[in-house]
């Protein structure tokens, strides 16, 4: 059994949401400054395999929203498919997008179909990487012991 | 299977039967039907009933019905009897299709239904090990055929333009020979020949006689070995006038019905001995089709109709007689007319029209066949062959129906044998009888036949004379044949002890030999190509892989070379040499290294000096991509290898042996792909789609950042192909990383269990 390291284990809770909040930070100013859905998705990720090493890969599986890195990456292809929904109902063509603003007061915000299309590559491309990469890191993670309630004390027992 | 399933699946082919005999009283003919199938390639559901289909279509429904009836019985309780009509009202739904396409494709389509249905009924008694290996063998030999013919029907098709046989063979006779035309030519006359078992591609037919018999009776000598002979029948009035087809069909049929009827002679098994005297009645008709003149025309239609009606009937013969004794080997039957009249009585009768007595159909057939050699130029070889091919016709029916029934007594070692049932009677007896009746009466089938010969050489009007029942010269020939025919069958055995000795010296060279040969090279090239292609040696798959595309690509430029334009030199600025020292840097470095870890940082160094590179040419997504993707690959496969480590695997780097060839490779595929950036670097760049894109992310995308606008708006449906193929190249890849991680734990555990069991 590989041992982790203290260190890693103790950064990995703050830093996983900080490289959250990096990637959805880069997601949301993809459209107008460098970003967007495709890097924003592999940032994630990048999360993700952090989790993983600090504290095993089905861990970092079951961190993931939904708890599967295959029903993230089908969930994001089917709200990719969504976004281009509305403007097919209305008569234009599939993935026409739509621009609207909505007044909060002070100032408007701005939707579109474009972000929700973007929120799709988003979760997509993070599920099947983190897909993969889980399921390398995975591999030979197993000792006898069931690692699905890998973490620390299992660790520290083992080792 | 019980009576009323029996008798539902007998009333479609009598069904059928009933159509097509309203379809030759009440219509027209030709009829024709027509749906749009595949319009934009010119395939339509044509189908078009001429005489010779309206032939055809009566011999598959007309045997069908007895086959069916027959097959009720002979399969009496066999557990799969189901499965056999199935595929019997498949195999005819098959036929007829075939024999009424009027669409080259559809043609073939139904053509090779056929052969995979006979592959099924040939192989019905699949536990038998000589079965599979008969099928097999069926399939191989008429699917490549069905290869050929696939390609020289899209050959001829793109040659005339259409696909439409009817408008093909009209055309055809005014076209003077192309290479294209005589290469589809040739490629159908292999179909054909395979189809129907001529030379050299006859040996398949006598082994499909493993099949059950109705299978053997319905496909193996009425109606599916015919196809060929059928569809040269049906081409003859477009190509009849070329020297090639002429002395193809002529050469190979004569040759085959010889070499058929002598083959004959060797065998002791009555089905077997029946099956090569079907190949020599099928090598008659290509030679039948192959002779000019309306008397062969006529010909060929009489002696289909009549090879059906008693070749059938004595297959149900050898059937019944596999079923009351339990062997077919001539050697250990005689005397049966005891045991069973009927048979007997059906075998005589089938057996006069084969030797073509008088007051048969058989004997006016062979007259047909006489006046239509008489009438044609001088063929010698020919005449010979058919001299031949009646005298021992004469003997195989004397075998079939005198020999084992009246003869040898002594040899009836059968003390069981007994008579079938109804339905394993009358099917032969019916069909006989129908050959003895339009024998003495052929003016029922007179009309039936002058259509089948108008349609196979349009303006016969021959028919009327040839078809009366007369007791003219043909008398004298007929005399003569059966008096050597009779002589044969005397001196049967003695013949056959000659021909085995014969057979043993041209067997090792013979045909059937080549084919096992062939059939067991497939695998030994296949392991021997396996062992040299696929080695399973990664470094090796590598090697191979990159310097074919190397060669490949250094071909593409050496060709290309004097249109060359070579870019100028440009000053660039420190980040773009400092990006490309850092890339350097990683390359040269991976070269010494031997520890994969090590190797795998080195390697990353090349990925980050791509990242800065791109940073300094203006393309930051791009830029901001690679160190992402070079950050979590590297991770991965680090924790990956250090696990490794941890097991004790994977430590140091194999594949020294591939070292030297390895760095040739890689400086050529290296020195290629930077000859064709540098190349395509020095193309004027048109920037007309950039633009465009530049210009109108803003107002028509509300978004400044171009890459990411392209990406999500104006190409959003790429984006959205390329994120569903991510997700379903996942769906394939996590239950194989699942199985090996399973494999993994199970061997852990295994090595924990046994650690605990020293401790």
């Amino acid at each position: 059994m590989s041992p982790r390291p203290v260190m890693l284990d103790v950064v990995a809770r703050p830093l996983y949401w900080v490289i959250l909040l990096a990637s959805l930070w880069v997601l949301f100013r993809g459209h107008n400054e460098p970003g967007g859905g495709f890097i924003g998705g592999l940032v994630a990720a990048s999360a993700s395999v952090l989790w993983a090493i600090a504290r095993g890969s089905d861990a970092a599986a079951r961190r993931l929203p939904l708890g599967s890195p295959m029903k993230l990456a089908a969930v994001g292809v089917g709200i990719g498919v969504l976004s281009g929904l509305p403007a097919w109902w209305m008569g234009q063509s599939f993935l026409t997008h739509w621009w609207g603003t909505v007044p909060l007061g002070l100032t408007d915000l701005t939707v579109s179909t474009v972000l929700l299309f973007d929120v799709g590559v988003y979760l997509c491309v993070w599920g099947a990487l983190a897909g993969y990469a889980l399921a390398l890191l995975g591999l030979g993670e197993d000792g006898p012991v069931d690692e699905d309630m890998a973490g620390p004390q299992n660790d520290r027992r083992d080792s | 299977m019980g009576m009323t399933a029996k008798a539902a699946f007998a009333m479609l082919p009598l069904a059928t039967l009933l159509c097509v005999l309203w379809l030759a009283v009440e219509v027209n003919l030709p009829a024709v039907w027509s749906w749009s199938w595949v319009p934009a390639l010119g395939v339509s559901l044509d189908f078009r009933v001429d005489g010779l289909s309206l032939l055809m279509l009566l011999m598959i429904t007309g045997v069908g019905t007895a086959v069916f009836v027959y097959a009720g019985g002979y399969l009496e309780g066999h557990p799969q009897q189901r499965r056999l009509f199935v595929l019997l009202t498949l195999f005819m739904i098959a036929m007829i299709g075939c024999v009424t396409a009027d669409n080259l494709i559809v043609l073939f389509l139904f053509w090779e239904m056929t052969s995979l249905i006979s592959f099924l009924l040939v192989g019905f008694n699949h536990e038998e090990s000589g079965s599979r290996k008969s099928a097999q063998q069926a399939l191989l030999v008429t699917g490549t055929g069905g290869l050929a013919l696939l390609a020289g029907f899209i050959v001829l098709g793109h040659a005339m333009d259409t696909l439409s046989v009817s408008t093909i063979v009209a055309r055809l006779p005014d076209l003077e020979p192309t290479p294209a035309l005589t290469t589809a030519l040739v490629l159908i006359l292999v179909g054909a020949f395979t189809k129907s078992a001529q030379f050299p591609f006859h040996f398949w037919l006598p082994n499909a006689m493993s099949a059950p018999t109705p299978v053997s009776a319905y496909l193996h000598s009425a109606t599916m070995v015919k196809l060929g002979v059928y569809l040269l029948a049906r081409l003859d009035p477009g190509f009849g006038e070329w020297v090639l087809w002429e002395w193809a069909l002529k050469g190979v049929g004569s040759l085959t019905a010889a070499w058929g009827m002598v083959l004959a002679l060797r065998e002791r098994d009555l089905k077997r001995i029946l099956a090569w005297s079907t190949v020599a009645t099928l090598g008659t008709l290509v030679m039948l089709v192959g002779l000019r003149g309306e008397g062969a025309t006529v010909a060929v239609g009489a002696l289909l109709l009549a090879h059906a009606l008693y070749k059938a009937p004595l297959f149900f013969v050898a059937g019944n007689i596999d079923h009351g004794t339990g062997t077919r080997v001539i050697d250990r039957l005689g005397n049966l007319r005891h045991a069973m009249p009927w048979t007997a009585a059906a075998a005589l009768i089938a057996g006069a029209s084969m030797a073509g007595m008088p007051m048969s159909f058989g004997y006016i057939a062979k007259d047909i066949i006489l006046s239509a050699k008489g009438g044609d130029d001088v063929f010698v070889f020919a005449r010979a062959a058919n001299t031949v091919f009646g005298a021992i016709a004469v003997a195989v029916a004397a075998v079939a129906a005198i020999r084992v029934f009246w003869r040898h007594p002594g040899n009836n070692e059968t003390p069981e044998a007994h008579e079938g049932g109804l339905a394993l009677v009358a099917p032969p007896l019916i069909l006989a009888l129908v050959g003895v009746l339009l024998g003495v009466f052929p003016f029922f089938v007179q009309e039936l036949i002058a259509e089948a010969s108008v349609a196979m050489t349009p303006g016969t009007e021959a028919v009327v004379v040839g078809l009366a029942l007369e007791l003219g010269p043909a008398m004298l020939s007929v005399a003569v044949t059966l008096g050597v025919g009779l002589a044969v069958y005397l001196f049967w055995d003695p013949l056959h002890r000659m021909f085995e000795r014969v057979a043993a010296v041209v067997g090792p060279v013979g045909m059937a030999t080549q084919y096992e040969r062939a059939l067991h090279g497939i695998p030994r090239m296949a392991a021997a190509s396996t062992r040299w292609v696929q080695h399973g040696r990664l470094p090796g798959y590598g090697v191979l892989l990159l310097g074919i595309v190397a060669l490949l690509t250094a071909l593409l430029l050496v060709q290309a070379w004097d249109a060359f334009v070579w870019p100028g030199w440009e000053p660039v600025s420190a980040g773009y040499v400092g990006a490309c020292l850092l890339i350097v840097a990683g390359a040269v470095l991976s070269l010494f290294q031997a520890d994969r870890l090590v190797l795998l940082l080195c390697a990353g160094l090349v990925g980050f000096g791509s990242a800065v590179f791109f940073l300094y040419v203006g393309a930051p997504d791009v830029a901001f991509t690679q160190f992402v993707v070079e950050s979590v690959f590297v991770v991965v496969v680090a924790s990956v290898l250090l696990k490794l480590r941890l097991q004790g695997r994977g430590q140091g780097l194999h594949g020294e042996a591939w070292r030297p060839t390895a760095a040739v490779v890689s400086v050529a595929l290296g020195a290629v792909v930077a000859l064709v950036l540098l190349v395509a670097s020095a193309v004027p760049f048109d920037g007309s789609l950039s633009d465009f894109f530049a210009r109108q992310s803003v107002p028509a995308a509300n978004g400044r950042n171009v890459v990411n606008v392209i990406l999500v708006d104006f190409r959003a449906l790429d984006t959205l192909g390329e994120i569903t193929v991510v997700m379903l190249s996942l769906l394939a890849a996590w239950p194989l990383l699942a199985a090996v991680r399973a494999q993994m734990r199970s061997a852990s555990r295994d090595r924990q269990a046994s650690k605990g069991g020293h401790a």
